[in-house]
């Protein structure tokens, strides 16, 4: 009976204002439902986290002396920036040549995550396994396990042994001295060599930090409609054709991302040479706190300097597929 | 009738092989299949393939086997120089001593109570407020994502200081020094890690918001319509429809936010200080008993040790990825994910 009823009444104001206020109102509430959804993360940006990013750089700028009811501030002005760039023995060095290395790190890790995103999206026997294996780093090699692993002598111990020890340092994998050797005929540079020799034998480092990005790109090899390739064989394209038209432009804007997500995971993780010294200055020196605070703000800068290039070039040779 | 129809089908194979591969011999089909180029190429591929993946393989797992073979080893191992991997003299000593002396279990139990607070809200949290960035085209969508994608950026160690005052002495616009008479201190409470992951900006949250949002950007939006075209509220249709369709995702988020936690050693230790809420950092250290000062190989031997506290921390992540990690490439590979 009641639906009866209101089906005959709804026609009536139909004609008063047919779709048009309903579709507006619709969207009305969908964007106050929208503001609902997220305002948990907007209170608190605002409430605490944008103050804290305030208090920060305040602190950066300031003295602080711990007292029994509290801290007290007194205002030095620039004198933590002058003192990291002017005083400080190794801030400056320790800075270039950490940004150097992230420099030559990422390109390094970029290209290996996506080359062994490839070998893994194939279909071959003990895929699953391997996998799993290459994935471990990404839940285990983290915080507490990482700082551990950054100087752990059991494991060189362990893996070289006593006479290679005194002639090589540490058991690396492979020495500069038997690289040159075989490129010296091949008129390759002294500079490229050594970066090969660097990261081959950071390689334990590179696979440890390429995790999240190998989980992209598989992502993104997947979302590649199997249909193109298919077209592409059919036309007698080969496997590296088909790499570099098909594969590469099809998850540049995963290269982007992942880039972005390198620069930013390599730069704030604590096995970074930078972080590690500023945070010994942190906590080893005498007002080293707003100290510390002032050359982390310096070094983020920086960082975000580097993001804003790499995304700008590399935004510019994305491709993105139109999708209708 | 059955036998008839047995015997023509024989002779039907017969003539069959008469009339396609007579001319064959097996020496001919052998060489068709096996001693041509392409079958060559697949091979070589093949050999490249594995010998890459088993050596970085072995890369990637050789610390874990150090560390799982210098938890055995006892003093007398690190006198011994022909002892690298395989312990001459195993005991169990090393192990022993870490969970009396370094009060594993105690750790055990508050890193678990902690990470799986943390976990859950996390997944929660940032499952919300990536559907609302996804699905909600709100005045200041995209500055809000801009803000996510800030947290990001900035460097948590830099806001160290900051954060240990702001919860140190926690106010309110003087509210609850009004009340109080001083500031409330959160240090060493649930709170300040709790505030942080209800709202997505607790350890690497803006990574699970991108995540999620990018997850629910895949997901059509006439699977809404239809719902509120039954009549279906915004957030009935997303505790109904949405929240079962994102499992693999939230398993996904739930096993990065649950692992980092539990070896997170930032937040752990700057809003829980040393004494009162025992966790996973605290355990790492040389236990009493096995004192190495004035021992030969005193370094390794320490090493050694820590590698065995390591082993004993990551166990329990071992056991959790072993069961999810089928799920964790599946909830990334429905993500779709695309800029």
């Amino acid at each position: 009976m009641n639906s009866a009823a209101a089906v005959k009444v709804e026609p009536k104001t139909k004609k008063v204002s047919p779709k048009k206020r309903k579709a507006k109102s619709l969207d009305k509430k969908k964007a106050k439902a929208g503001w609902v959804f997220v305002a948990p993360f907007l209170l608190v940006f605002l409430l605490i986290y944008v103050p804290v990013i305030f208090d920060s750089i305040r602190f950066s700028f300031n003295e602080m002396v711990n007292t029994s009811s509290g801290f007290l501030l007194t205002f030095v002005g620039w004198d933590n920036y002058e003192a990291a760039f002017f005083s400080d023995p190794l801030f400056v060095s320790t800075l270039t040549s950490g940004l150097q290395q992230l420099i030559l790190e990422i390109p390094a890790i970029v290209i290996f995550s996506l080359f062994m995103a490839v070998l893994l999206n194939q279909k071959m026997v003990g895929r699953t396994l391997f996998r799993a294996i290459f994935f471990i780093p990404v839940i285990l090699s983290t915080g507490l396990i990482d700082d551990i692993d950054m100087n752990n002598s059991f494991a060189s111990y362990a893996e070289g042994g006593m006479e290679e020890e005194s002639i090589n340092q540490a058991g690396d994998l492979v020495t500069a001295m038997d690289l040159q050797a075989i490129f010296s005929t091949m008129k390759i540079g002294t500079g490229m060599v050594d970066y090969v020799v660097d990261i081959v034998n950071d390689v334990y480092q590179v696979v440890n930090r390429s995790g999240v990005q190998m989980l992209i790109f598989l992502a993104g090899l997947q979302s590649i409609s199997p249909a193109i390739y298919e077209s592409c064989t059919i036309d007698g394209a080969t496997a590296w054709e088909t790499f570099w038209k098909i594969t590469f432009p099809m998850i540049s804007p995963m290269i982007l991302v992942n880039t972005v997500y390198t620069i930013i995971d390599s730069f704030t993780s604590s096995s970074n040479q930078v972080m590690n010294y500023i945070g010994r200055v942190y906590s080893e020196r005498d007002g080293g706190n707003t100290l510390a605070t002032a050359m982390y703000w310096v070094y983020f800068l920086i960082v975000i300097l580097i993001i804003a290039v790499v995304a700008g070039i590399l935004s510019a040779y994305t491709f993105y597929q139109r999708r209708d | 009738m059955n036998a008839e129809l047995k015997v023509s089908k024989k002779k039907s194979r017969n003539e069959f092989k008469v009339n396609f591969e007579g001319k064959l011999t097996p020496w001919q089909r052998f060489k068709s299949r096996f001693l041509t180029l392409n079958f060559l190429k697949n091979v070589v591929l093949a050999i490249f393939r594995y010998v890459i993946l088993i050596g970085i393989s072995y890369v990637i797992l050789y610390p874990f086997i150090a560390k799982v073979a210098g938890s055995f080893m006892s003093r007398e191992d690190f006198m011994d120089i022909t002892v690298k991997l395989i312990p001459k003299y195993p005991t169990l000593d090393t192990y022993k001593a870490i969970i009396t002396e370094n009060k594993y279990f105690l750790a055990l139990l508050n890193t678990t109570i902690l990470s799986l607070f943390c976990a859950v809200m996390q997944m929660v949290m940032t499952m919300i407020i990536g559907y609302g960035l996804a699905k909600f085209k709100f005045k200041g969508n995209t500055v809000v994502f801009f803000a996510v994608i800030f947290t990001m950026i900035v460097p948590h160690q830099a806001l160290k200081l900051a954060f240990f005052t702001r919860f140190r002495y926690f106010d309110f616009f003087g509210l609850i020094k009004l009340i109080g008479g001083k500031p409330l201190n959160l240090i060493n409470t649930y709170w300040p890690i709790g505030l942080l992951s209800f709202s997505g900006l607790a350890f690497k949250n803006g990574l699970y918001i991108f995540l999620m949002r990018q997850f629910f950007r895949g997901v059509p939006d006439e699977l809404e319509e239809a719902a509120y075209v039954d009549g279906s509220g915004v957030f009935k249709t997303f505790v109904r429809i949405i929240v079962p369709l994102a499992g693999p995702m939230m398993i996904t988020v739930f096993l990065f936010a649950f692992s980092w936690q539990w070896t997170d050693d930032f937040y752990s230790t700057l809003f829980f200080t040393r004494n009162t809420t025992y966790l996973m950092p605290n355990i790492i250290t040389v236990p009493p008993s096995l004192d190495t000062t004035g021992f030969l190989a005193a370094e390794v031997y320490s090493s050694a040790i820590i590698n065995t506290a390591a082993l004993l921390i990551i166990l329990p992540l071992l056991l959790i990825y072993s069961f999810f990690q089928k799920y964790l490439v599946q909830g990334i590979e429905r993500s779709g994910i695309v800029g």
